[in-house]
């Protein structure tokens, strides 16, 4: 499968920060290997390799952005939560799809908008998300009983390619991640390695990392690569905190990150000819490193970041190089550091 | 009403805005070139007007009338960077456009695109809430650079919203329902074999500009009489006031009696009235003197021509997804048919 068409097979398939399920099998059945197991947060994980050598833990988290309904209003209207940081600038007027528990189809929806000349505020303020709902065009009575709090609901998007080697999609935070780990196991389907090699997709990044914290200290990896998105150039983005589109993996260092490793795939990158640029952050990652990092006694772990466009939007768009040379980024690691 | 629907379904997934109506003109086209009874012309400005033999000669020459362009954007430069920067055609909140989906081309050429915006986490806490203008918007379409990009793009070019219609048990949620359902509605009248006075069918092009085709068509075709089919605003929905919401859904079309395009013949909307209860469909007053369509220019014509608006309350027009009610739009099948009617039978200066 070429790495567009992986990376539109897994944006498609949905999975809301703590209902992850349909997106999480999807992953673990485009990675062809057997034995996937999930575990009590709805993490999933498969293993390759040598089964008692050093353990690598490859991660990316599998949740995606989206809002929760909270009520149904005493007009119909579905009243709901953001479920991750939905951003608020692109909410009014969108097309959405309402995930009803138990229905096999989402049903439409659209998040209301007043129209220009009746809104008192004009159009140069938003409103706040609290007073938004979603329309699912159903009486009150049908809309209760069709829809119930804690469903799911998406802005509606449909993952395609663009120009050149770029892809556009809702969810491609993190999907990009996840189609990185796919490929890199792909790249080493053939090679004989004497590492233990998981591929962890995590759940609930983009609420606290939960996932991210319960499932490493289950597999209590030896080492850990999370692959999260990254920043990358466009117009109003600063540019000193964004990287170009299409510029290799982005190598991350902070604190948090184990120095030697991050050395380490820095030079390997060099030696490989995979393009990278560095990603410096002075604090924390915002990622599930974070937590990985911290698990029982202390994990070594790297980041890996894709650069993405319009972050938390159904507008994310990456460029497929990217998301290869992370892939390969690793496979070189795994091939090479944990090789006896 | 099953050739309604898929009539509707049809014309929402072509693309047109305003002066770029080729994809729905010849849908039509093709669908009234199978219909017997009818007489097609088409006009400088790109419109049809559809002459349509009735089982009379009507006393009040009718013309109804409904716009084929929908609103979008049109591509006015290509950056450096690949992007492209682009303009309105028709009004369009800007609140509505950053992270939609969208299709960019013109003239059997299309490629996705989708309009870009800093992400939230790198924009300053008091931006955050606030409408991103349209100068500061870009539509990517996944260019390196600008050879690139104009290999497939090029200024002028239309850009619509990547949306097509899709439907609940009671509703129909679409792109360009404003004025499709018009269009969809048009053709299933002209589809009726049971057509009692001679009328006159216009298919208007730039309604969404200032109807420059409504103009010309009407200059054509020279009626006594106009009839025009249009999606309203329907306001009714949380943080509106009760006064303020111009219409409802599920009340049945809209009869306009002014609006910012013109003052409309009173008598004619009374005959709307009269005839929606004879046939037991649902009519409502537009509650609030806003917006204009078609008519505007169409009653000024030559001399002047007497004229009525029948609109569908419609939420979230001039938008990427549009929400009709199914009962609204049946209802207004009926109602025109024996508004044509009513309107044609009577002298033409009847009140």
């Amino acid at each position: 499968m070429e790495t567009a068409q992986l990376l539109c097979a897994l944006c498609a398939a949905k999975g809301g920060s703590g209902a992850e399920s349909t997106a999480a099998q999807t992953a673990l059945s485009l990675t062809g290997l057997p034995g996937g197991q999930v575990d009590a947060l709805g993490n999933a994980w498969v293993t390759f390799g040598a089964e008692n050598g050093p353990h690598l833990l490859l991660e990316a988290h599998i949740d995606q952005i989206g809002m929760i309904v909270t009520h149904i209003d005493k007009d119909g209207f579905v009243r709901f939560a953001p479920c991750g940081g939905l951003d608020v600038r692109t909410l009014p007027g969108s097309p959405v799809e309402i995930y009803a528990q138990g229905a096999s189809e989402p049903l439409p929806g659209v998040v209301s908008s007043v129209p220009p000349h009746l809104n008192q505020n004009g159009t140069k303020e938003l409103p706040d998300m609290a007073d938004l709902a979603v329309d699912a065009g159903l009486s009150k009575e049908e809309a209760e009983k069709r829809i119930h709090p804690g469903d799911r609901m998406f802005l509606r998007y449909t993952p395609k390619t663009l120009l050149g080697t770029r892809v556009v999609s809702g969810a491609l935070d993190d999907r990009a991640g996840g189609a990185s780990l796919i490929l890199c196991a792909q790249m080493l389907k053939d090679v004989p390695l004497s590492c233990r090699v998981t591929l962890l997709f995590a759940t609930r990044e983009e609420v606290g990392g939960q996932g991210a914290k319960t499932a490493a200290f289950g597999l209590s990896p030896d080492a850990a690569i999370c692959v999260d998105v990254g920043f990358a150039d466009q117009p109003g983005a600063k540019p000193a905190a964004t990287k170009p589109l299409g510029s290799g993996a982005m190598i991350g260092t902070a604190p948090i990150l184990n120095r030697a490793m991050v050395g380490r795939l820095a030079s390997l990158a060099e030696r490989e000819g995979i393009p990278y640029t560095w990603d410096v952050m002075g604090g924390s990652t915002g990622t599930d490193c974070d937590e990985v990092a911290v698990t029982k006694s202390g994990v070594p772990t790297a980041l890996l970041s894709i650069p993405q466009r319009s972050m938390h939007t159904a507008a994310e768009i990456v460029d497929t190089k990217d998301v290869e040379a992370v892939a390969r980024l690793m496979a070189a690691y795994a091939k090479e550091v944990h090789n006896a | 009403m099953t050739q309604l629907y898929t009539d509707l379904k049809a014309l929402c997934g072509l693309r047109g805005i305003s002066g770029q109506e080729g994809e729905v003109r010849a849908y039509l086209k093709e669908e009234i070139g199978k219909l017997s009874g009818v007489r097609m012309e088409e006009t400088a400005l790109g419109g049809l007007l559809v002459y349509k033999t009735g089982r009379a000669r009507a006393k009040t020459r009718v013309l109804i009338d409904a716009h084929m362009d929908e609103v979008g954007f049109v591509v006015t430069h290509l950056s450096n960077e690949g992007l492209l920067a682009f303009s309105t055609v028709g009004g369009i909140d800007p609140r509505v456009v950053a992270g939609d989906s969208v299709w960019v081309g013109s003239d059997g050429r299309k490629v996705p695109g989708a309009v870009i915006l800093p992400p939230v986490h790198l924009t300053d806490r008091a931006d955050r809430q606030k409408t991103i203008p349209y100068e500061k918007l870009w539509i990517d379409i996944g260019a390196e650079n600008k050879e690139e990009a104009q290999k497939a793009v090029r200024p002028g070019d239309m850009v619509t919203f990547a949306t097509t219609l899709t439907e609940n048990s009671e509703s129909l949620f679409g792109r360009a329902l404003d004025d499709r359902a018009g269009c969809a509605l048009l053709l299933n009248l002209l589809r009726d074999e049971d057509w009692a006075f001679d009328t006159v069918f216009s298919f208007s092009t730039q309604e969404e500009t200032g109807g420059a085709g409504a103009k010309t068509n009407g200059f054509a075709a020279d009626p006594q009489a106009a009839i025009v089919v249009e999606s309203t605003t329907a306001g009714d929905m949380a943080g509106v006031d009760e006064d303020r919401l111009v219409c409802r859904q599920g009340k049945g079309p809209v009869l306009s009696f002014m609006d910012h395009g013109m003052i409309y013949d009173r008598t004619y909307c009374r005959w709307a009235f009269e005839e929606a209860e004879r046939l037991g469909v649902p009519c409502q007053w537009k509650e609030a003197v806003a917006g204009g369509n078609n008519a505007g220019s169409l009653h000024v014509t030559r001399a002047g021509v007497r004229s009525v608006a029948v609109s569908l309350p419609c939420r979230y027009i001039h938008a990427p997804m549009g929400l009709l009610r199914k009962a609204d739009f049946e209802a207004a099948l009926p109602l025109l048919k024996a508004l044509c009617a009513r309107i044609a039978q009577a002298a033409p200066d009847e009140t």
